[in-house]
């Protein structure tokens, strides 16, 4: 195999397989990538057997074939290169070998034969846009449990109807949903569990590509998405994922509207002096008011007071701050809307005044301080 | 005014209280703890076993051979609890200041009492012949003027003895005494001041404070107050009656042969995960981290611990964490020794509450409210999960039972740190 590319384009790809590569050395094959030359270009192949990715760079192919090479040194490697054509041959040996201007190197490869062979797409379920699934993935990722043990919950589910998509996280103590109305050609509904991974994956994906469209597939064991010549596989999560519309609050006794930033940096300031672990602070509400108040015995207490059109009983109820910050930091409207009834009830959070067509809840169980 | 703490200590209490149910056994060597053969250790030796050399946690198989006449009895946790339930009613009736210190011990501020009950040995010497008149048993007071004082002086009425050590007359009282009799200096301690040439508190009490600061720590600070007969340091500090939470819950069970069965080592944890739970449940506390504690054939030891992403006092989430700490920290062959539950990073909440498990969660508190309240009545191995039925620990019973005001049981002797080398 023999082959040039320019530096800046192998160092993109390269960039882009780098979070499937397996970071642990149980089986030295997974650290490698796969490179395989094909008309005017060259495959490169990463996966850890949980996700799979496979990018496109273009090359003037000088003699074809197919070899693996660290994933991680030769990305280190070539980023440091100048900005210029760098020549690739694979010899027989498995030695690979780089030249660029007047840098000549020599990597240790490994043969193909044992690099695992990735599923192959099966037909599209759906075409979207991409910004459209990557704000939807950053609108749930962070209610991702990080429980290893719940695994059902290291995921998030995805819903595929026929007049659009459900994204909903949980980790038990919270749950985020969006849906986004959008016309699917689908004829039954789809459902599948996305593992974290994947969608970290994807928000890198779209942070390269924002404009272009996505196509998802699913069979058995794997959900795919291509985004033109890049693939991206993941091996679906297992189990059955709680139902979250039982979970969803049918209607609330109370509700007030607030600024999102006053209402964030008060939980940021307050929470500077709650127990770290926890995150624990108490919002109070009174006619008028809401109070976000907190305290650790002989270390502090911070105390913050916002106003708000309530006129409903005096209630105190417990949040981690960091979930409701969570929140806070990804919702794109300036006003936002507090639903609760009591201490022992969930709360929840909305945008005010949603775009058309989107849906999107954040459901915070309280704390008992 | 000079404070007046008296500390009272039943005598040989599991023996004696074994002694009332069956009175042949008066006068002759007994041993509470298990069989002869047993592993585990003494939980107590009657004052003729003492003789041999017998003492509590000693190893049985050690007491059987210093002493092999010695009668060997299981114990009865349940006799002890309603024991130390009258001694309490005894004690209350002199002072609404009682700490039960453990099932067989007690603190008692009896600062101000003398319009009430006379002068401090009269009020002693009732204190001492109500107890014998309504509960049948022997004990010894100590009374002074700090809690260390009164503990040492208990000690040195022994056995069914009074002992007052009059204010002021502390260290003279504390001087010619063995460093061990103070509480908190074990085995490390003494071997490391006796290699600097102390032996008797009298020697401690003479050394500077910042030789002892240099030497010990902060503890050794500790230790120089406590020469000179003052509550330093740990819980010597707190106001009799004063509650206070434990800092974590823990039960262990030492194997009479070691094993290598995975089931019989789960539902040995099954059941310590019981106790545990239910023990955080009488406290009302929830617990956030829980610990397992494994030990070999040659002793070698490790705690693993997992923690919580909630608070928890239930059965359910302990046998959950400890049973995959388990199987992610045993081999599955080595022969286990000892196998430990240990709940911690207690708080008095449990905190972040459940968004889908709001329901069970809740049904599940009130089935175990229902749970300890059979168990009050009928005893503790009256209802247990059926994983745990193959399993019957003996309960541990040196502890404070649960209802009677009092520190919470320590679960770790006072950590001492190694003497620290002198700087050059």
């Amino acid at each position: 195999m023999e082959f040039s590319v320019s530096k800046s384009d192998l160092v993109r790809e390269l960039g882009l397989t780098q979070g499937v590569v397996e970071k642990k050395t149980t089986i030295p094959i997974l650290s490698n990538i796969l490179i395989e030359t094909d008309k005017d270009q060259v495959w490169l192949t990463a996966t850890d057997l949980e996700l799979g990715i496979r990018c496109a760079c273009p090359a003037r192919i000088k003699k074809e074939g197919a070899g693996t090479i660290p994933a991680r040194r030769l990305l280190d490697y070539v980023r440091l290169l100048p900005d210029a054509d760098v020549q690739v041959k694979l010899q027989e040996n498995q030695w690979a070998s780089l030249v660029c201007g007047r840098s000549r190197t020599r990597i240790a490869g490994m043969s193909r034969e044992s690099f695992p062979e990735l599923p192959q797409m099966p037909d599209i379920l759906a075409r979207l846009p991409l910004a459209m699934l990557s704000q939807m993935i950053q609108r749930t990722i962070f209610a991702i449990s990080a429980e290893e043990s719940r695994f059902t919950l290291n995921g998030a589910l995805l819903v595929l109807h026929d007049k659009g998509i459900i994204m909903v996280a949980t980790d038990g103590h919270r749950l985020s949903m969006i849906e986004q109305a959008v016309p699917l050609e689908v004829e039954d509904v789809y459902k599948a569990l996305l593992p974290k991974k994947a969608m970290l994956e994807i928000l890198k994906l779209a942070s390269d590509n924002g404009e272009a469209q996505i196509d998802f597939a699913g069979n058995e064991n794997h959900l795919f998405f291509q985004i033109e010549k890049r693939l991206l596989l993941g091996r679906k999560l297992t189990g059955n994922f709680p139902d979250y519309e039982r979970v969803l609050p049918k209607e609330h006794s109370h509700s007030v509207s607030i600024g999102r930033d006053d209402l964030r940096s008060a939980l940021e300031r307050v929470s500077q002096f709650s127990d770290e672990r926890s995150r624990a602070v108490r919002l109070k509400v009174a006619a008028g008011e809401l109070q976000v108040h907190s305290s650790i015995s002989e270390t502090g207490e911070s105390e913050e007071t916002i106003p708000v059109e309530y006129g409903g009983p005096d209630l105190e109820i417990g949040f981690n701050a960091q979930y409701l910050l969570d929140f806070l930091r990804v919702v794109d409207q300036t006003e936002v809307e507090f639903h609760f009834k009591d201490s022992n009830s969930a709360g929840e959070l909305r945008p005010k005044a949603a775009p058309e067509g989107v849906n999107y809840r954040y459901v915070v169980m309280p704390m008992r301080i | 005014m000079p404070r007046l703490i008296c500390h009272v200590d039943m005598d040989a209490f599991f023996v004696s209280v074994e002694e009332l149910f069956d009175p042949s056994l008066k006068g002759k060597a007994v041993v509470v703890g298990g069989k002869a053969d047993q592993r585990g250790v003494v939980s107590a030796a009657s004052y003729e076993a003492r003789r041999y050399g017998v003492h509590s946690a000693l190893p049985l198989r050690t007491a059987a051979k210093l002493c092999p006449h010695a009668i060997f009895v299981e114990g009865h946790p349940e006799r002890y609890r309603e024991c130390s339930q009258k001694v309490f009613t005894v004690l209350n009736r002199f002072t609404p200041q009682v700490e039960m210190a453990s099932i067989d011990e007690a603190y008692l501020d009896l600062t101000g009492t003398d319009r009430l009950h006379g002068p401090p040995l009269r009020t002693a010497h009732a204190l001492h012949e109500a107890m014998k008149r309504e509960t049948n048993l022997n004990c010894s007071l100590g009374l002074a003027s700090s809690r260390l004082v009164a503990k040492v002086c208990s000690d040195q009425a022994k056995p069914n003895g009074v002992l007052w050590v009059l204010p002021g007359q502390e260290a003279p009282f504390l001087a010619p005494l063995d460093i061990r009799k103070i509480p908190g200096v074990g085995k490390v301690t003494e071997a490391s001041l006796n290699s600097m040439g102390i032996h008797h508190v009298g020697d401690l009490a003479r050394l500077d404070e910042n030789f002892l600061r240099e030497r010990f720590g902060r503890w050794g600070l500790a230790l120089a107050g406590k020469a000179k007969g003052q509550d330093a340091g740990s819980w010597f500090d707190g106001e009799i009656g004063a509650l206070e939470d434990p800092k974590s819950i823990s039960h262990e069970h030492t194997f009479s042969e070691d094993v290598a069965d995975r089931t019989e080592l789960e539902t040995v944890l099954v059941k310590l995960s019981e106790m545990v739970a239910k023990r955080l449940r009488e406290h009302k506390l929830y617990s956030r981290t829980i610990q397992l504690k494994l030990r070999y054939r040659d002793f070698t030891t490790i705690t693993r611990a997992h923690s919580l992403d909630h608070g928890t006092q239930f059965d359910g989430d302990l046998i959950a964490a400890v049973l995959d700490l388990l199987q992610r920290n045993w081999d599955g062959a080595t022969p286990v020794r000892l196998l430990g539950v240990h709940a911690g990073s207690l708080k008095r909440n449990e905190g972040q509450m459940s968004l889908l498990d709001e329901p069970a969660a809740e049904r599940l508190r009130s089935a175990f409210r229902a749970i300890d309240k059979i168990r009050d009545r009928f005893g503790v191995s009256s209802i247990s999960l059926a994983r745990s039925m193959q399993t019957n620990l003996r309960e541990k019973t040196h502890e404070n039972p649960y209802d009677l005001p009092g520190k919470a049981p320590q679960e770790k002797e006072e950590s001492i740190p190694p003497a620290r080398k002198p700087k050059n």
